[in-house]
């Protein structure tokens, strides 16, 4: 765990009326590292996720951020209004000033450069998530934060939308979060995942999180399944690739 | 020069010309957010406006401003926007306060309202002071617009990312809910209560055929009020036709003339 410290979350609780959301979560999100939050519905991955970005302050423990960290963030349901009219350079110019250079690039970083000067009512779903994690990258992001980024996007979409976030990562030297409900699809990216629910059931490799009890009898039969599949993905991608690459803090 | 004021034709064009000005930017906002429903309510509780005017002696527009601020602060208070603006709320707001608005303008002693004035708007009737408030609102108005034009448009986007980027939502509806209280009072005059909303939904609705900015909606809504003001107000002294309804009736006619020449030669939009 050398990269450098962002984010440190310590015994963070949140409630809402009567309601615990979440209870003593503890985490730590480092530069360049993939972090996935999953958990079942109603767990507080939301929340979780907005605290980080800042948008919930009214919890209890302690986030401290890196001095001057620049937060990038996607919402899980993004509702664009089809009834105005607004190019795609528009929305990512939509809350602050950007170079035409820097609109280009963040564009053809997510692989839409050719969507620039399309209204963004024309677009589909999965091209207006893409236009959407390329606006997370304007302005040069510390940390990006995504609530479900593949919600509505097929799964073909879905496979590359993560390759996507991984190479971003890469680029951007960043640190990502990333809320999903489907962690066989993430893992490969993942460096560190977080199950919760309200509480931290269990963090760490993808690997030893899979196979963690509390994991298992969160997500029962079908997580054993999508285990079994993401298994059997994950050999056959050793049959063709060869070696394993090892992760950076092996 | 203020003498030409005394020409009753002049004063309603410039009454209406001012209207047409705050709807084109007001009216393309509450579409963009979904508000038109909202500005439709106020117009209706503004009966109940009236009647509270009378009831304290004031001008009615101070009665129906006072209305209207009331629902909108109450609607605020509410802790989740999208449930204190569903349909059932703003209906049951709307016909409670149209309801209540007769009655009260009906059993108070005095000389008494002229309630089809209030329903359908009296352009041509209008005033020297009304022309006046018209024109100071409209300048409130139009500055508060300059000013949030950026946030406004933000928010219309999406609230989720305005919100993640900094734009305090919540603080930039309400001042949206109040300047809607504001153009439904000095609207009222010149629309009447029950057209209010037309007049901010139709024009726009054309418009947006066309746009493909946000700042080009509002430019083109405009073109749209003004030819429809000119029409309505045409075809009210040919026929004899109450001006209000022969507004919205002009601009509903330049809708549906637009959507045939859109489909013949609609330009590539995507």
């Amino acid at each position: 765990m050398s990269a450098e410290l962002l984010l440190r979350a310590d015994d963070v609780s949140y409630s809402q009326g009567q309601r615990l959301i979440l209870d003593r979560v503890s985490f730590e999100l480092r530069r360049t590292q993939i972090t996935t939050i999953i958990g079942p519905n109603g767990a507080g991955k939301s929340t979780l996720a907005n605290i980080v970005n800042g948008l919930i302050d009214n919890y209890s423990g302690v986030v401290e951020r890196s001095p001057g960290l620049r937060i990038g963030y996607l919402p899980q349901k993004v509702y664009v209004n089809t009834l105005m009219p607004l190019s795609v350079e528009r929305l990512l110019r939509l809350t602050r000033q950007s170079s035409d250079a820097q609109i280009e690039q963040a564009l053809a970083q997510s692989e839409v450069g050719y969507l620039r000067y399309r209204q963004v009512r024309s677009l589909s779903e999965g091209e207006l998530k893409r236009v959407l994690l390329a606006r997370t990258t304007l302005g040069k992001p510390d940390l990006i934060v995504l609530d479900e980024p593949t919600a509505g996007v097929d799964v073909s979409g879905e496979i590359r939308m993560y390759q996507l976030i991984g190479e971003l990562r890469d680029q951007l030297q960043c640190a990502v979060l990333l809320v999903s409900h489907d962690l066989h699809l993430v893992m490969s990216q993942t460096d560190q995942v977080l199950c919760l629910n309200q509480h931290l059931c269990c963090s760490g490799l993808p690997e030893s999180v899979s196979r963690h009890p509390e994991y298992l009898a969160l997500f029962g039969q079908q997580a054993a399944q999508s285990i079994a599949v993401y298994a059997h993905h994950h050999d056959h991608e050793h049959d063709v690739s060869g070696a394993l690459e090892p992760h950076p803090h092996d | 020069m203020i003498e030409l004021l005394d020409d009753f034709v002049l004063r309603a064009s410039l009454a209406g010309l001012i209207m047409v000005v705050i709807a084109a930017p007001m009216g393309c906002l509450m579409v963009w957010q979904r508000l038109a429903f909202l500005s439709d309510t106020l117009g209706h509780a503004a009966v109940l406006g009236v009647g509270v005017g009378l009831l304290l002696q004031v001008q009615p527009i101070f009665g129906v401003l006072a209305v209207a601020l009331v629902i909108v602060f109450s609607l605020s208070r509410v802790g989740n926007f999208d449930s204190a603006l569903s349909e059932t709320t703003l209906a049951i707001i709307s016909h409670t306060g149209l309801a209540g608005g007769i009655i009260l303008v009906g059993i108070l002693p005095g000389p008494g309202v002229n309630l089809e004035a209030i329903l359908f708007g009296d352009l041509l009737a209008t005033s020297k002071s009304d022309l006046l408030s018209l024109l100071l609102t409209t300048s409130l108005l139009v500055v508060l617009l300059l000013r949030n034009w950026r946030a406004f448009v933000a928010v219309s986007v999406s609230r989720e990312i305005a919100q993640a980027e900094g734009v305090e939502v919540r603080r930039v509806q309400l001042l949206m809910y109040v300047m809607i209280a504001l153009l439904v009072a000095v609207m009222m005059k010149v629309m009447g209560v029950l057209l209010i909303a037309a007049m901010l939904v139709i024009p726009t609705s054309s418009a947006r055929l066309f746009s493909r900015s946000p700042e080009q909606m509002v430019l083109i809504s405009g073109f749209y009020g003004l030819a429809a003001l000119a029409g309505g107000m045409a075809s009210s002294f040919h026929f004899d036709w109450q001006t209000g309804p022969a507004i919205v009736l002009s601009a509903t006619l330049l809708l549906l003339l637009t959507l045939v020449v859109a489909r013949f030669v609609r330009p590539r939009l995507d």
